[in-house]
C-alpha cells in the first residue's frame, strides 16, 4: 500500500481558517512535522489545497512518530560494550 | 545618527515602508525554487494517483490551466496585474503572502 509522506514545511500563521483546518485534518501542527496517509484521492485533494506549505513523497509504507524521529537523529558517536557495575556512595 | 533608534524617513513618519519595486536577484531566485516545489508536489501526487488509476479534477484543472515554472514568462513570474498600477504591473512580492500563495496567471492581454 502507497502512501504519502506529508511534511509541514512553511507555517500556516496568517493563513485563512480554511487552509489552517485542512493542515489539521491532515494532522500537521508544526512545522517540519511529518505525517503519513494513504494515497487516496481524498488525501490527494487535502495535499492540493495546501501544496504550497507541504512536501510530499510517495512511499512504500508507513513510519510511525519514533521511526521517522530515529531516522533525522544523529548517530551518536559510541557504543557501549557492556555496562559497568555503578559504585555506591 | 547610528544604531536602531537614528532617525530615518520610516521610522520618524508612520507608513513609510521601503519595499524596493523590484525584486533582488536571490529574491527571484529562492522564489523560482518556491514555485518548483509546488510543482514538484503536483508531480508526485499526480504520479501516485495514476500509479492506482485515479485522477482528481482539482489536479486535472491544475495541470491544465497552470504553467510550470519553466514553461512562465519572466513577466509573469515576477510580476502580477495590478489595475492601480501604472502600465498595469507590480512586484509579485507586493502580493500579501507571496512566499505562500500560488499567483501564476493574469488577464489576457495585460
Amino acid at each position: 500500500m502507497a502512501f504519502f509522506r506529508i511534511t509541514l514545511h512553511r507555517s500556516s500563521i496568517g493563513m485563512p481558517e480554511r487552509t489552517r483546518g485542512v493542515l489539521h485534518a491532515l494532522g500537521l501542527r508544526r512545522r517540519a512535522q511529518t505525517v503519513f496517509h494513504p494515497v487516496s484521492r481524498q488525501t490527494a485533494g487535502m495535499i492540493m489545497k495546501v501544496k504550497e506549505l507541504v512536501r510530499v513523497e510517495e512511499v512504500d509504507c508507513s513510519l510511525s512518530k519514533n521511526q521517522v524521529k530515529a531516522e533525522r537523529t544523529p548517530d551518536a558517536g559510541f557504543y557501549l560494550e557492556r555496562k559497568v557495575q555503578r559504585m555506591e556512595g | 545618527m547610528f544604531g536602531p533608534f537614528r532617525i530615518t524617513n520610516p521610522l520618524s513618519g508612520g507608513l513609510l515602508w521601503k519595499i524596493p519595486w523590484r525584486l533582488s536577484k536571490f529574491q527571484k531566485r529562492r522564489h523560482r525554487e518556491r514555485m518548483r516545489a509546488v510543482d514538484g508536489v503536483i508531480a508526485t501526487v499526480d504520479a501516485a494517483l495514476a500509479k492506482q488509476g485515479e485522477t482528481l479534477e482539482a489536479l486535472e484543472r491544475w495541470k491544465r490551466e497552470m504553467p510550470t515554472e519553466a514553461e512562465m514568462l519572466p513577466r509573469d513570474k515576477y510580476t502580477v496585474f495590478d489595475r492601480k498600477a501604472k502600465r498595469y504591473r507590480k512586484g509579485i512580492h507586493k502580493v500579501p503572502k507571496w512566499t505562500r500563495v500560488t499567483q501564476r496567471v493574469n488577464p489576457p492581454g495585460y
